[in-house]
């Protein structure tokens, strides 16, 4: 054992005189006074800016609140009113096709790029930046037109499908069977975001650990599962956390392409579309409101199961 | 845990570097001093805050006409909060949240009783509001409760627009839009796709309210009445079934088709639409779109009436819509100064020359008179149509009701699952009519 | 399975000349050739869309969307100039504006979150599950649903109409996204490396600045590429705050050139969207080193 674990080991062992137990208090309450003043910022943001709407939202999913008027209380009738709106159930569907299917097939793609562009090539630089623009854009007004305008009839992809002697004259934003599946496209075209903080997590394994495994005669396959995967699973926890996080609450592709309706009929109606459009466009704050705390009790719930099972497969180096 | 100077000065830089943004943040360039939302005093003035949506034309109109009223009115200044349709609406509910609505507000049809019935809007006729001398049946559309909330800022109406060349290309005559019926239209519609191989005989026809309003009219019912759905099932029904009559004979498109194309204003932006692109023969759309669907399609498309039951088009019950409003804030601090601005706008010769019927032909019926010569040709055409259809319109119909103003879209929506065969026309119309009433909030 | 320092001590322990190098087989080349295929058809595809509007912002806005292809037959630059002078402000207003946003959002985040996270990380407090917690639940609530009560309380101070909104939020750590992304990298960090500064006297404050800041190296570029580029992008804010056109930012300024009812400017709106994609992409392209720059040691001192 190295001298450095041996150190840790000692410390390990439990305080046994009085001399060390007021030792180990005293660190104990300077850790803990310093732990609140590193917080102090995040404290102050979270009474001054955060709790404050976060309560009020709360409370408003108890009223009846137009935006224009004062909210009046009607108690549970908006949670009552959710379990019979087809439409909400509609969105939750979709949202969790969404997040079922998109989730996996983005962050494996990320992964794969990632690992690819670690490797260290020529035009590396390049190629990241090549992959992380879609993402800059992704969430654009404009990139989102051209996206629902590229899978029209006469968009761009029939017209490549074309070139390859496909009769494709299939409107793929048009058709309720097949609307949503553009939107998961685009979703996984914008990688970027985990490819780079999955870039970056790469970049933090040492080199070192590659070589000694190749100079062991480990294969590729073998250092991606005893290396990579154990060391960046602190990363691909974070990235699967928020990555579900954010797909719960996508909005701005889905509202783009189906030009804010959720169309057709409703096959993108993705849960924070039929959230804004019930309080913005029917002045029906409340509702949303109500809305929007389910949306946390169930990305809550999801958030809570990744934590559960962090423990088995996220190595932490602490 | 004493601080030592690098621990110091580290978090001495970092409220520095806070402070400055926050410093450069509070006073964002050109500001007048303390954020101001209007309604207050500047230097002897009043102040008052404009907000409107539109397109850069409009925009720099609107900003020509801000000179020239505060020229006019030097004691006022206006300071003015474009934006665009979609967004202007989740910032006006967001500003009338926080109490900072803006002092004049241009408003819509569709939002004008949400705002209008929940006490948002000023009582126009109380403080001076001047529409003496508006043309008769533009003036109902902005009273809500009896209450004169929105002046008509431009006067439009729904109009099957048509594309001459395409007719031609098909060998047809333009149809007789004073005698045509609703199937007449139907056949055309099938005929022109037909021989001139276009997708489209005729767009967005049902996806809107105002065609679908025309048809209830005709057969004595409305939209709305005061407080509820001013029609039955069967009626929807009704109106989903010729739908349907229209697809079958090929006048409409296919299922997908008409999904893409959307429904009017929700659906492809105006310069990508069946018409302009050359699919489409004929399209509905409101009359003040005409110079906009020439520029994009290069065409001089006509204007078309809808049709009529009997083939009487004096029957057809048509009415003056108001393209937009001018509404004021109930909160504002200057009732005079924002009625001023309505009155200045709607009322004188200085600012019709200037916005020059793009926001729709002028109310006031001298100053329609006035500014035709000065027109493009389009809006002439579009003038033209207004007058002429003088003696085929019926009375005004009121605005929506609060939770109301959703009924088009939620209308496409049932069409289109009656389109991909997922709901008969019956249940359709029912589910349709149960939704718009549940969301009434009368 | 071995210990990162225990590699380290086996690595230095061996003579290293025992490492066999070849040149690069005729296999490696082949592997390099169908990657960098396999790489260049993919970007191709990733960036096809981007490349069409580029192209698109070159041409009359009457063609755009009749032509899907990428070849220029002119080059229409009068899109780029009708499209800084066409709203209300000459467009370089609203990129400034941009500008003072996003320093401000980064300045804030760096200082905030990297704290914030050192806490979460590092330090045992009391409480400190529950705030994690409740710091998790800010980023679970759709933003729709809280702007409006934001909005109430920052209209209440004053504050409407300028940037503090925007940036004020950034300094007080309310980005939980990135306080959670500093944590995962900060519990990546191996805890005896703390030990050992411990053992050399310093205090929190020492180990966060000296040991810690130097280590986040990947995960601070992170934050500052990730947060220029979200804020650059945000619209729903800046519409809401910024009610006067002067202070606009670019994504409210670029909505201006649409209309879906009277005709959209579209050549001269994707002109500007590629205006102001360069200093997005100036930015990915400059910060990546700082994200290529990640540790290479292992801790020893």
């Amino acid at each position: 054992m190295s001298a450095i674990s041996e150190l840790s080991t000692v410390r390990r062992v439990k305080a046994k005189s009085p001399e060390e137990k007021r030792l180990r208090a005293k660190e104990a309450a300077r850790d803990n006074k310093a732990g609140y003043l590193f917080l102090l910022p995040w404290l102050i943001g979270l009474v001054l800016i955060v709790a404050g709407p976060l309560i009020a939202s709360l409370y408003l999913s108890f009223t009846n609140y137009s935006l224009i008027q004062a909210p009046r209380w009607i108690g549970l009738e908006n949670y009552a009113r959710m379990l019979d709106d087809p439409r909400l159930h509609q969105s939750l569907k979709v949202t969790f096709i969404y997040v079922i299917v998109g989730v996996p097939l983005q962050l494996i793609a990320a992964l794969a790029i990632a690992m690819l562009l670690n490797e260290g090539m020529k035009g590396l630089a390049f190629y990241r930046s090549v992959f992380y623009l879609p993402s800059m854009l992704g969430a654009s007004v404009a990139i989102a037109l051209i996206w629902r305008q590229m899978f029209e009839s006469d968009g761009l992809v029939n017209q490549v499908l074309r070139v390859f002697g496909i009769p494709a004259t299939t409107s793929w934003i048009a058709d309720p069977k097949y609307a949503l599946w553009t939107i998961i496209l685009l979703h996984i075209w914008t990688f970027g975001s985990p490819m780079v903080i999955f870039l970056a997590g790469l970049r933090q394994i040492p080199g070192m650990y590659y070589e000694a495994a190749s100079v062991d005669g480990a294969s590729h396959w073998a250092q991606f599962r005893k290396i990579t995967l154990p060391l960046l699973s602190p990363i691909i926890f974070f990235n699967l956390v928020l990555q579900i996080i954010n797909a719960f609450q996508a909005f701005t592709q889905a509202f783009v392409v189906s030009n804010g309706t959720g169309g057709p009929s409703d096959s993108t109606l993705f849960y924070t579309v039929y959230l804004y459009q019930r309080g913005f466009g029917q002045f029906q704050m409340g509702y949303a409101a109500a809305m929007a705390w389910l949306l946390v009790a169930i990305i809550a719930a999801f958030t809570a199961i990744n934590f559960f099972f962090s423990k088995y497969w996220v190595f932490y180096g602490d | 845990m004493a601080l030592n100077r690098r621990q110091f000065l580290i978090g001495a830089g970092g409220l520095a570097a806070a402070a400055t943004t926050m410093g450069l943040s509070a006073c964002a360039p050109g500001a007048p001093s303390g954020g101001s939302q209007g309604g207050g005093e500047q230097g002897g003035k009043t102040a008052l805050a404009l907000a409107w949506w539109g397109n850069p034309t409009r925009n720099k109109n609107t900003e020509a006409l801000i000179q020239a009223f505060q020229q006019a009115s030097p004691n006022i200044t206006l300071n003015g909060q474009p934006g665009d349709f979609a967004s202007y609406w989740d910032k006006l509910a967001t500003q009338t949240a926080g109490g900072q609505a803006p002092d004049i507000i241009q408003m819509d049809m569709a939002y004008i009783s949400e705002y209008g019935n929940r006490g948002a809007l000023l009582d126009l006729g109380k403080n001076g509001a001047d529409t003496s001398k508006f043309v008769e049946g533009t003036v109902e559309s902005g009273k809500i409760n009896d209450q004169l909330v929105g002046v008509n800022a431009g006067i439009n109406t729904a109009v099957i627009v048509a594309n001459p060349k395409i007719f031609e290309k098909a060998k047809m005559d333009m149809p007789d839009d004073k005698t045509w019926t609703w199937d007449q239209l139907s056949d055309v519609a099938a005929e022109v796709a037909k021989k001139a191989g276009i997708p489209f005989g005729l767009v967005y026809l049902f996806g809107g309210d105002p065609m679908f309003g025309a048809y209830l009219r005709q057969n004595g019912k409305e939209l709305f009445t005061e407080k509820d759905v001013g029609f039955e099932p069967a009626d929807a029904q009704a109106w989903f079934d010729l739908m349907m009559k229209f697809q079958k004979a090929g006048g409409i498109g296919t299922p997908q088709q008409i999904s893409e194309e959307g429904s009017p204003g929700g659906g492809k932006p105006i310069d990508q639409s069946a018409i302009v692109l050359g699919r489409g023969a004929m399209q509905y759309q409101n009359s003040n779109q005409l110079e906009a669907l020439n520029a994009a399609s290069g065409e001089s498309l006509k204007l078309l009436r809808a049709p009529s039951l009997a083939g009487k088009a004096t029957e057809r019950k048509a009415w003056y819509k108001a393209s937009m409003l001018w509404s004021a804030s109930a909160k504002t601090k200057n009732p005079e100064a924002a009625v001023a601005w309505i009155n200045w706008f709607a009322n004188t010769k200085e600012a019709v020359d200037i916005d020059k019927a793009e926001r729709g032909i002028p109310p006031n019926a001298e100053l329609q008179e006035y500014i035709k010569p000065k027109l493009s040709p389009a809006q002439q055409q579009v003038a033209k149509f207004i007058v002429d259809i003088k003696p085929e319109l019926a009375s005004t119909p009121i605005a929506p009701p609060p939770g109301g103003g959703k009924l088009a879209e939620i209308m496409f929506r049932y069409e289109s699952d009656v389109l991909f065969g997922k709901a008969s026309t019956a249940e359709a119309a029912q589910k349709f009519v149960d939704e718009v009433k549940s969301n009434l909030q009368v | 399975m071995a210990t990162p320092l225990e590699t380290t001590a086996r690595l230095t322990g061996p003579a290293p000349q025992e490492a066999i190098h070849h040149g690069p087989t005729w296999r490696d080349r082949v592997r390099s050739v169908i990657k960098h295929i396999v790489l260049i058809a993919a970007s191709l595809i990733m960036i096809y869309p981007l490349l069409w509007m580029v192209a698109s912002s070159l041409r009359p806005t009457e063609i755009i969307f009749r032509t899907p292809g990428l070849w220029l037959n002119d080059l229409y630059i009068q899109n780029y100039t009708e499209g800084w002078y066409a709203l209300s402000y000459p467009f370089g207003q609203y990129i400034i504006n941009s500008f003072i946003v996003v320093v401000g959002a980064i300045a804030g985040n760096l200082f905030a979150c990297t704290l914030a996270a050192y806490a979460f990380a590092r330090l045992k407090f009391r409480l400190r599950g529950l705030w994690f917690s409740i710091m998790l639940l800010t980023i679970m609530l759709p933003f729709h649903v809280v702007i409006v009560p934001q909005y109430i309380i920052f209209n209440k101070l004053g504050f409407v109409n300028t940037f503090v909104p925007l940036i004020l939020p950034k300094f007080l750590a309310t980005d939980a996204f990135f306080v959670f992304l500093m944590v995962q990298f900060i519990r990546g960090i191996p805890r005896e490396l703390d030990e050992a500064a411990r053992i050399d006297g310093c205090g929190h404050w020492k180990i966060f600045s000296r040991v810690m800041l130097p280590l986040m190296g990947p995960a601070i570029a992170t934050t500052a590429i990730f947060t220029f580029i979200w804020t650059w992008s945000d619209f729903f804010s800046p519409l809401i705050y910024l009610t006067e056109p002067y202070a606009y930012t670019v994504p409210v300024a670029l909505r201006s050139f649409l209309s879906a009812t009277e005709g959209s400017n579209w050549g001269p709106m994707f002109a500007m969207s590629v205006v102001t994609l360069i200093p997005l992409f100036l930015v990915f392209l400059f910060g990546q080193r700082f994200l290529v720059r990640g540790i290479a040691t292992t801790g020893g001192k």
